[in-house]
C-alpha cells in the first residue's frame, strides 16, 4: 500500500464502504486468482483445527471423534498441575531465548563482515562453505557433537588438556548445566551461514548511492556499517524476529532428541518431547492435543506482544 | 560477448537438469515396475499369486535381507509371499505403532514388541482364534497346551499376537551374568569368579598391569550400556540377578503373596548400586558409560579394550562378531553368574516361568488377506518351515548324515565367527515370524528343531571359549550357573509380560518412575561415596512421590488375576 492511496482513503472516509465494493468488482480477477490458496489453507490449516476438541475428551481411536467421553478441562487440569510440565517449560523457553539471541546476532555480524569484503569469488566460497552444514541432519550433527566432546579422545578435551587449561578429561554431555549451551552452539555451527543468506540479500538491495553520499560525508568503514547498513537490514531483521518469536515455544525436540541422555534429562526434556513421551507414546491423544493447544495459544501471544512493542518503538507494523 | 557467455552457460545447466530429472524419474518408473504388478495381481485369489505384504517390525533387524538371502528366496518360490519390512526410526518403537494408531493405517502384519494393548485397544489387530482353528493345524500342535495362555485378558480369550518365543525351549546356554574377556581371566590363571569382589579384582590386577591395549588405547575397566533404553538391561536388571530374584522386570514379587514392589524398594539393592558407585570411584567404571549411545557402546567393546561388562549376549553379541571376525578372540567375553555376595544364588534357572507368550505377531484389519497370511504363518511353523527357518535348505546349509542333519564345517565356521554376513546371506534367524519350538525339543525325525543344543553350542565356541570354560571344569557358560534346587515354575510367568493399560493411571505412573529411575541411578553410581545414600534416599523419595504405591497395588491385582486366569 502506497502512502498516495492511503491518504486518498482517509479524504474518502464516508465513501469506504462503496469504494471497497467498486475496488473489488475493479479488481474481481485478482481476487479469483487468489481464491485457490485461500479453500488450501483452510482445508490443510484450518479444517484440522476442530481436531482440537480431542483435548476435552478422553480420545481413543477406536472410535469416533463424536462418540468419545467428555472430560472438560481434566487434561489441562492435569497438564498445569505437573510439575514436570513447568520444567519442560523452562527448558524450552530457555534454549529457545538462547537460541534466538545467538541466532540473530552472529549471523547478522557474519553478514556484515562478509558484506564489507572485497573479493567476490572468496566471499562468495565462504558464503558456501558456511552455510553447508545446514544441509546435515541432526543426527549426524548429534553424533559428531558426542564424538567431539567425548572423554574418550573427543577433540575438544584434548585440545584442552593439550593446553594444559585442564587435567581431567570434562564430561560436557553429562553435565546437565552445560546442556543448554551445547545445543546453542551446536545449532549456530548448523545454521550461521544459512541464516546471513537472508541478511546478505538484504544488504545488497541497499542503495550504493547512500554509500557513496556518505564517503562523500568523510564517513568511515564503521560509520557505514553502523548509519547505512544496519538500519538498511532493520525491517528485514525485524520480521524474521518477530516470526522467530512465535516459534519461541515450539523449537522442536531433534536436536534435545538426540544430544540428550538419562543424566541430564532435567534440562534436555523440551515440551514436544514431553507431549511425545507422555501423550503419543502412552496413547494419550487427548492430553498430546492438551499440551499443543498451549502450544498454539502462546505462540500466538507472543507473535502480537512482539509485534505490539515493535509497533510502539518503531511506529510501523510487521504483521 | 559475455552474454552469449551466460546464455550458453545457463542453457548447459538447464540441459543438465533435465537430464537429471529424466534420469530420476525412470529410475522411479523402472522402481514400480517391479511391485506394482505384484500388488495388483494379489487381488486375484490364488495360493502362490505373488504377493507383497508389509510388516511392521517392533525391532531393528540390521541383518535383514530384503527377501534377497537363501531363504528369502526360497520362501518366495514356495509361497508367492514377498515381505517388506519396516522398522522403527531410532530405535524406539513405541512411536512408529502410536503413529500407526493415530493415523488409522496399518500394514498387514505387526510385530509390536510391547505396543500390542496399545493396537488392541484401537481395534487394529484381527482375532486369530477362529482363523488358526480353520486354517492353521500346525500352529495349533505347536503352542499345544499353552495354546490358551495367548488369550488376551479374562474378559476377551480373542488371540490377537502369535508368540514368536519357542515352545518347550531349554536353555542350554546362558547368555546374561558379568562377562569378562578370555584375557582377563588368563592373565590373572582363571580365577573364582562368583560375588562382585571377585570380578572387580580380576578387572582391577588386569588393568593396573595393562593400562593401555596393543595398539595404545587406554582400556576401560567396566563399560555399561546405559545411555538409552538399554539402562534396563545393563545397569537395573543386574541388581535383582546379582541380588537372587528372579526376572520380574521392574518389579519384584513376593511369591506366597503376590504382593509387588518396584524392585528398587528392596534394601539389597541398594548395595548392588553402591558397589557400582565404587567402582566409578576407584575409576574401574567407565565414566562415560551413561551417556554414550549404543552405537559408542558396541564401537568400544569391537576395539577390544572393554575388559568387563554387564550384559546381554543378544545385546553386545554385534559387536563381540566384529571382534571375532577380526581374530581378536582374547577380547571375547566369558559369562559368569555374579552377585553381590556369597549369601545371593543367581535365580535365572532357578525359578522358570512355563511357556510365556511375548513378543508376537499379529494381523491387522488393513491385510489384505488374512487367510493367506495365516496359512503362510501355518506353513511357516510347520515341521517343514521350522528346520528351513532353522537349518535352511538341505544340501546348501545342511547335510543329513546318518539320519543326523549336520551343518557344513565352512558355514559354521562363518556362522559363529561371522553372524551378521552368514544371516544376511542365509536368511537363517531372519524368518522367525511364526509359532515355533524352542532349543532341545525333537522333530518327527529325532533332530532338534533348531541349532542350539549341546553338541552344537560346544562346537560352536571358539578355543578361547574352551580353554576358559575347560579351567573352570565346566563345558557352557550355563554350567557355571547353579541349578541344583530348581523352584516350581511362576504362575504368573513373569511379571514383566505384563502392561499396564494404555493411557491409564498406572501407565502415567509407571513412565514417571522410569523416568525418575533413568536420572537417579545414574547420578547415584556417579557421585561421591559419601553423597550416594542421600541420593538413593532421594530417589525412593520420588518413587514415592510419583505415587509408587499404586502402582505396586495395581500391579499385585494384575499378577495375581494372571496366575488365576493360567492355573485354569
Amino acid at each position: 500500500m502506497n502512502p498516495l492511496t492511503e491518504s486518498t482513503l482517509k479524504a474518502e472516509s464516508t465513501h469506504k464502504r462503496n469504494r471497497f465494493w467498486f475496488k473489488a468488482f475493479q479488481q474481481r480477477y485478482l481476487y479469483m486468482m487468489s481464491l485457490p490458496f485461500v479453500i488450501w489453507i483452510f482445508i490443510f490449516s484450518y479444517v484440522p483445527v476442530w481436531g482440537w476438541l480431542t483435548a476435552f475428551q478422553n480420545y481413543k481411536p477406536k472410535d469416533s471423534i463424536l462418540d468419545q467421553k467428555w472430560v472438560g478441562f481434566a487434561n489441562f487440569i492435569e497438564l498445569f498441575q505437573d510439575e514436570r510440565f513447568y520444567i519442560v517449560l523452562r527448558n524450552t523457553l530457555a534454549m529457545s531465548t538462547m537460541g534466538l539471541i545467538v541466532g540473530f546476532t552472529v549471523p547478522v555480524l557474519f553478514a556484515l563482515l562478509l558484506n564489507e569484503m572485497k573479493g567476490q569469488f572468496f566471499k562468495r566460497s565462504v558464503q558456501t562453505i558456511s552455510y553447508l552444514p545446514h544441509f546435515v541432519s541432526w543426527v549426524v550433527v548429534a553424533g559428531l557433537v558426542y564424538k567431539m566432546l567425548s572423554t574418550d579422545g573427543g577433540a575438544v578435551n584434548q585440545l584442552l588438556m593439550w593446553l594444559n587449561i585442564i587435567d581431567q578429561p570434562i564430561q560436557f554431555m553429562a553435565k546437565g548445566d552445560l546442556f543448554w549451551g551445547i545445543v546453542t552452539v551446536s545449532d549456530i555451527w548448523k545454521e550461521m551461514g544459512w541464516n546471513s543468506i537472508i541478511f546478505l540479500a538484504a544488504m545488497a538491495g541497499i542503495d550504493p548511492e547512500l554509500y557513496e553520499a556518505s564517503t562523500v560525508d568523510g564517513a568511515g568503514r564503521f560509520r557505514k556499517m553502523w548509519h547505512i547498513t544496519l538500519p538498511g537490514i532493520r525491517t528485514t531483521f525485524m520480521v524474521l524476529f518477530i516470526l522467530s518469536i512465535g516459534h519461541l515455544i515450539s523449537i522442536g525436540f531433534e536436536k534435545q532428541f538426540l544430544l540428550g541422555n538419562p543424566l541430564v534429562t532435567d534440562y534436555s526434556e523440551v515440551l514436544d518431547l514431553y507431549a511425545l513421551k507422555y501423550g503419543i507414546q502412552m496413547g494419550r491423544y487427548s492430553y498430546g492435543t492438551a499440551i499443543g493447544i498451549f502450544n498454539s495459544v502462546v505462540s500466538i501471544l507472543l507473535v502480537f506482544i512482539a509485534n505490539g512493542i515493535y509497533k510502539r518503538v518503531a511506529k510501523e507494523s510487521v504483521i | 560477448m559475455k552474454r552469449k557467455m551466460q546464455l550458453a552457460l545457463s542453457l548447459m545447466l538447464a540441459l543438465v537438469f533435465v537430464f537429471v530429472t529424466a534420469c530420476s524419474s525412470s529410475n522411479t518408473e523402472g522402481g514400480k515396475d517391479t511391485t506394482t504388478p505384484e500388488t495388483t495381481n494379489a487381488t486375484n485369489e490364488s495360493a502362490t499369486e505373488p504377493i507383497t505384504i508389509r510388516l511392521a517390525a517392533g525391532g531393528n533387524n540390521p541383518n535383514w535381507d530384503n527377501m534377497q538371502s537363501d531363504i528369502g528366496k526360497f520362501i518366495k518360490e514356495k509361497t508367492g509371499i514377498t515381505i517388506e519390512q519396516e522398522f522403527p526410526v531410532g530405535g524406539n518403537n513405541t512411536e512408529m505403532f502410536a503413529l500407526m494408531v493415530a493415523s488409522n493405517e496399518y500394514p498387514d502384519l505387526v510385530m509390536p514388541s510391547g505396543s500390542e494393548g496399545k493396537l488392541v485397544d484401537a481395534g487394529a489387530l484381527l482375532d486369530l482364534r477362529p482363523l488358526i482353528e480353520e486354517h492353521a493345524p500346525n500352529i495349533k500342535k505347536v503352542y499345544g497346551e499353552y495354546f490358551n495362555r495367548l488369550r488376551w485378558s479374562k474378559d476377551d480369550d480373542a488371540i490377537y499376537t502369535l508368540s514368536l518365543t519357542g515352545v518347550g525351549h531349554t536353555y542350554f546356554d546362558a547368555g546374561g551374568g558379568f562377562q569378562l574377556q578370555h584375557q582377563v581371566l588368563e592373565a590373572a590363571g582363571y580365577p573364582e569368579i562368583k560375588t562382585v569382589k571377585d570380578y572387580e579384582a580380576a578387572i582391577k590386577a588386569y588393568i593396573e598391569k595393562n593400562p593401555k591395549t596393543a595398539d595404545g588405547q587406554p582400556n576401560i575397566g567396566l563399560s555399561l550400556n546405559g545411555g538409552e533404553w538399554q539402562i534396563l538391561i545393563s545397569v537395573t536388571d543386574p541388581a535383582f540377578g546379582a541380588t537372587g530374584a528372579p526376572g520380574d522386570g521392574e518389579f519384584f514379587i513376593n511369591q506366597d503373596t503376590y504382593e509387588a514392589i518396584m524392585h528398587y524398594q528392596r534394601p539389597e539393592e541398594r548395595e548392588y548400586f553402591r558397589w557400582l558407585n565404587h567402582m566409578n570411584d576407584i575409576g574401574l567404571l567407565d565414566p562415560e558409560s551413561f551417556v554414550q549411545k549404543y552405537d559408542q557402546y558396541k564401537a568400544k567393546i569391537a576395539s577390544g579394550r572393554v575388559l568387563g561388562l554387564i550384559d546381554q549376549q543378544w545385546d553386545y553379541g554385534q559387536a563381540e562378531n566384529a571382534l571375532k571376525a577380526e581374530g581378536k578372540f582374547g577380547s571375547t567375553y566369558a559369562r559368569f553368574p555374579v552377585t553381590l555376595n556369597e549369601t545371593y544364588r543367581d535365580h535365572t534357572f532357578l525359578h522358570g516361568t512355563g511357556y510365556l507368550p511375548a513378543l508376537g505377531i499379529g494381523i491387522t484389519k488393513d491385510a489384505q488377506d488374512p487367510v493367506r497370511l495365516i496359512k503362510f504363518l501355518d506353513y511357516l511353523a510347520s515341521d517343514e518351515g521350522q528346520v528351513l527357518l532353522n537349518w535352511g535348505i538341505e544340501g546348501k546349509h545342511y547335510n543329513v548324515v546318518d539320519g543326523k542333519r549336520v551343518i557344513p564345517a565352512d558355514l559354521l565356521e562363518q556362522k559363529t565367527n561371522d553372524n551378521n554376513t552368514f544371516t544376511k546371506t542365509t536368511g537363517i534367524g531372519n524368518y522367525n515370524l511364526s509359532a515355533r519350538y524352542g532349543d532341545g525339543v525333537k522333530d518327527p525325525s529325532g533332530n532338534y528343531y533348531t541349532t542350539t543344543f549341546p553338541e552344537q553350542i560346544q562346537a560352536a565356541y571358539s578355543e578361547e571359549d574352551k580353554k576358559t570354560l575347560a579351567a573352570y571344569g565346566a563345558t557352557t557358560y550355563k554350567d557355571l550357573w547353579p541349578t541344583d534346587g530348581v523352584l516350581p515354575d511362576r504362575k504368573y510367568g513373569a511379571a514383566w509380560t505384563l502392561a499396564f493399560e494404555t493411557g491409564s493411571q498406572a501407565n502415567v505412573i509407571f513412565q514417571k518412575t522410569q523416568d525418575i529411575m533413568k536420572k537417579r541411578i545414574p547420578q547415584a553410581i556417579l557421585a561421591k561415596p559419601e553423597e550416594f545414600d542421600k541420593i538413593y534416599d532421594q530417589f525412593l523419595k520420588d518413587l514415592e512421590d510419583a505415587g509408587v504405591a499404586k502402582l505396586n497395588e495395581e500391579l499385585s491385582k494384575m499378577v495375581k488375576a494372571r496366575a488365576e486366569l493360567w492355573s485354569k
